[in-house]
């Protein structure tokens, strides 16, 4: 499709930092968004939630921009900024008025290149104490909250990237000194390990020379050899009972699959569409709608640079057992993989993903991210059209090959329960 | 170019050129009001529906019922049930979505240009023609008990729900939750559902919101071929009653090895009035409606006591509250509520000149990435009907911004922080909690329960 085709450019400074410009007019904003190629996966054990806790240190200040300045010039500016940070990768944005652009790149070169010099135990201590409640706000104190850490930390075998939280562990949390901040600086925050993407309303040429301004004398590091990744093999099922202070049974599988990109990736997202993405979906609507065993039911795909699995999440009914629910899915992966999918079903994922598509474009922020996404897994920004290619192409023999292949393999199973609740 | 000199910041480099989009209005034949913004950068629609009338025209033993016409509403219309509709608009790539909040129910359709027609064709079906079966009101009425259910376990749902509760002094309309009570949910017929639907949905009492690729002809000759048959009557709506009371209090919720407390600290305010609105806004700006607020950076920036702070007026069409809300690890509660505390005293000794002149730039410079997306500019329009505000309100934005003074800010903040009025409410585990907050409230705290009953006297 036309649309889904980006114009862009792409190259790259001496000191290795990628560059991505894509033009588009039709509001006068223009977004600055970095990904950097680290993230959780390139911590250590003792050390994990470190990238994100970076993160964090990353809005406290550079050599020229004292604490506190960093968000007040981009929101006086009228802009809008934010971080994160996942498996692989951490990115920054921001979005501001057109006329802004040039104070973006000022404050994201100066982090890029001179963090160090602005760092302190003060700060370090406050954002330890504000990450330490962000655990607690965002998973320790919320219902279900540990369910992914207990997952990934069962599925994924010792030492893989994968198994351990991106937003790390208490201990570990309380344990960083100034050493392993800027350690994890120098490390991976170099202009070689990134790829900054300009993508909104601006002038090319204008772009190119303030990058070079502010970016092209930053030096650049040697980079750490490519994290280990060993085999994702169960050699059993594994089942964990936890209690908690809930009021519903909630049940979780999780299995074993691909990368991002990988020949099934997307056939697996199709999978999960036809299971429970919509309300005629095949789980919601057998167990939600029709049978009302289950509160709701969720059933994805999730893929990663170096692994990948698939997850089934139920929540009871009161009063039913999740055996019983357990039972069914297993009933529905074996009818989709004796009789494979319906036309309907598989046109009416891809419409789906189709106009999702065309939507997103809407926001130059997520079209900023979305190159670099592209970039990042694909090796190519202006992939709109060969991903959804990918999806176009799937049929109701790759659906038939994703349950055979991957869902019929030992799995993770998670069951919480009320801890004061009701017996069933 | 020459290399930089990293100490001196860059300044913009030109005026920004921006141009509001241009809003048509106009009336259907049955009288239903069209609000149309054409936009045809990408091939893509919005309609929103707005029907007044939300959740505070729940009557007392019904609370929940006009969230369940939600729930309701896309359960079958137009001779398709509740799965086959939904897969007409799935197989079109498009998708509905219904929202109820106090004042009004809000539809919505999202549709590729190339389907517009038929999407709208199935959108009006369930305007029009909705079934309200006895089996979807069933099920969905069981879906509902255990969303309730489940509530309890959600200490931010709590915490907000039993706030807006006691701050309305338990009577008003505004005093419940949207999603209703377990018991009152019981009492709901499907015949309230059809009433409610005969009350409230009609044209005259709505408004459509369009904004995308799409002619006003096109557009108006979709709507008058799909909804012709809507037809418009006298309404029999009762108009809202206030029923506040003044109150204030310290209440505990005791949520069992709760790792943290859900703080929320404030009072009733003054419903929305065009004599003050931007003095509030951009004084809420300073006080803590955004990350560099004074709430925000001295609870997390210089204390670390939470991930994040803030303070906000919530508008109703009738009403509104005032309040700051946060969660902090439990062994911080007591200090984090000083610290709130000592915020509300202090911002009604003034404002800084620097800091009224942060909070006007970023919300002037802020103010064209309002209108990116279909969606934010239907949301604009939503709220400049729902409030009624003036024709010209988004043109002459940036100028009465710019005109509010110092002292008008500072008249603003003694006008609507009562550190003398408020009610401070605390989700957590009662044991840790408890002897934190008499230090510094005295011994007077009540107790309730998730649904903002009082317990015991403690």
């Amino acid at each position: 499709m036309n649309i889904l085709n980006l114009e862009y450019e792409k190259y790259k400074l001496n000191n290795g930092l990628e560059v991505i410009l894509h033009q588009n007019d039709n509001h006068p904003l223009v977004s600055v968004n970095i990904w950097y190629k680290a993230g959780s996966s390139n911590e250590r054990k003792g050390k994990t939630g470190i990238a994100h806790l970076f993160e964090h240190m990353m809005f406290q200040g550079s050599k020229n921009v004292p604490k506190e300045m960093h968000f007040r010039y981009i929101q006086e500016a009228g802009g809008t900024l934010n971080g994160s940070t996942n498996f692989d990768r951490t990115n920054y944005y921001e979005k501001v008025p057109s006329n802004f652009l040039e104070l973006i790149l000022w404050l994201e070169s100066d982090r890029m290149g001179l963090l160090l010099p602005s760092l302190t135990q003060e700060k370090l201590n406050n954002q330890i104490d504000v990450v330490r409640n962000e655990r607690l706000e965002r998973y320790d104190n919320q219902p279900y909250g540990l369910a992914w850490e207990i997952l990934i930390n069962n599925l994924y075998p010792e030492g893989h990237p994968y198994s351990w939280p991106t937003i790390g562990y208490v201990a570990d949390i309380n344990s960083y000194t100034l050493t392993d901040v800027s350690d994890f600086f120098k490390a991976y925050y170099s202009p070689s390990n990134a790829c900054l993407t300009i993508a909104g309303n601006f002038d090319k040429d204008n772009a190119r020379k303030l990058v070079n301004k502010y970016f092209g004398d930053l030096k650049n590091n040697k980079i750490p050899e490519e994290v280990f990744v060993p085999p994702v093999e169960l050699k059993e099922n594994k089942l964990i009972i936890r209690k908690e202070n809930v009021q519903l049974e909630r049940i979780y599988m999780a299995w074993a699959t691909e990368k991002a990109f990988d020949p099934l990736d997307s056939s697996l997202d199709i999978l999960g569409d036809i299971l429970s993405g919509s309300k005629n979906s095949r789980l919601y609507k057998s167990l939600v709608y029709d049978r009302e065993l289950a509160q709701d039911i969720s059933a994805y795909q999730f893929s990663g640079k170096y692994s990948g699995h698939f997850m089934i999440v139920a929540t009871a009914k009161p009063g039913v057992k999740l055996a019983a629910l357990k039972e069914e899915i297993f009933k529905e992966l074996e009818n989709v993989s004796e009789n494979g999918i319906t036309p309907r079903e598989i046109f009416r994922s891809k419409n789906g993903i189709k106009s999702s598509f065309i939507y997103s474009m809407q926001n130059v922020e997520s079209l900023a991210d979305q190159l670099n996404y592209y970039n990042f897994y694909a090796g190519e920004p202006n992939s709109f059209n060969n991903d959804l290619t990918r999806y176009e192409n799937v049929t109701s023999e790759n659906i038939k090959e994703c349950v055979n292949k991957y869902l019929k393999k030992n799995y993770v199973e998670l069951q919480i329960s009320p801890a004061n609740g009701i017996e069933n | 170019m020459k290399k930089s000199d990293r100490s001196i910041m860059p300044s913009p480099s030109s005026e920004l050129k921006f141009t509001l989009p241009e809003v048509e209005t106009f009336k259907l034949a049955n009288a239903l009001d069209v609000i149309f913004v054409k936009r045809s950068s990408l091939p893509i629609l919005r309609v929103n529906l707005i029907i007044n009338g939300g959740s505070n025209t729940d009557p007392i033993g019904k609370k929940g019922l006009a969230n369940l016409f939600t729930m309701m509403i896309d359960e079958g219309a137009g001779g398709y049930n509740g799965l086959e509709l939904m897969d007409e608009f799935d197989i079109l790539g498009s998708s509905f979505d219904i929202s109820c909040n106090n004042d009004g129910l809000y539809l919505g359709l999202r549709t590729l240009k190339e389907n517009a027609d038929r999407s709208i064709d199935l959108f009006s079906k369930i305007i029009t023609a909705p079934h309200f079966d006895e089996i979807s009101f069933a099920r969905e009425k069981r879906k509902l008990h255990t969303r309730l259910m489940q509530l309890k376990d959600d200490p931010e749902e709590i915490a907000s729900s039993v706030f807006e509760y006691t701050v309305f002094g338990k009577e008003d309309p505004y005093a419940f939750p949207s999603m209703g009570y377990e018991n009152d949910i019981s009492n709901v017929t499907v015949e309230d559902i059809k009433n409610f639907y005969r009350n409230y949905f009609v044209p005259n009492n709505s408004a459509l919101i369009a904004v995308g690729d799409i002619t006003k002809e096109e557009l108006t000759e979709k709507l008058n071929k799909y909804l012709h048959k809507w037809e418009p009557k006298i309404l029999d709506i009762e108009k809202y009653k206030c029923k506040t009371k003044e109150t204030t209090g310290i209440y505990v919720i005791h949520k069992e090895d709760s790792v943290q407390s859900e703080i929320r600290i404030g009072h009733l305010s003054a419903k929305r009035d065009k004599r003050d609105i931007f003095q509030r806004t951009l004084l809420n700006n300073i006080l803590g409606g955004q990350f560099s607020s004074r709430i925000n950076l001295n609870l997390r920036e210089d204390k670390g006591y939470t991930y994040g702070a803030f303070s906000r007026f919530n508008y109703f069409k009738d009403n509104a509250i005032f309040y700051v809300s946060t969660s902090v690890g439990i062994e911080n509660t007591g200090k984090a509520v000083s610290e709130i505390l000592k915020e509300l005293n202090l911002i009604k000794e003034g404002v800084t000149e620097k800091e009224l002149d942060f909070s006007k730039s970023s919300t002037i410079r802020k103010f064209p990435s309002n209108f990116e997306t279909n969606r934010q500019v239907a949301y604009n329009l939503t709220t400049k009907y729902i409030y009624n505000l003036p024709d010209d309100y988004y043109d002459t934005y940036i100028d009465k911004i710019k005109a509010v003074s110092i002292e008008e800010i500072n008249i603003a903040a003694s006008e609507h922080v009562h550190p003398d009025k408020l009610s401070i409410l605390v989700v957590g585990d009662k044991n840790k909690l408890i002897p934190q907050l008499k230090m510094i409230t005295g011994d007077k705290i009540t107790e309730l329960d998730h649904l903002g009953k009082e317990v015991t006297a403690v």
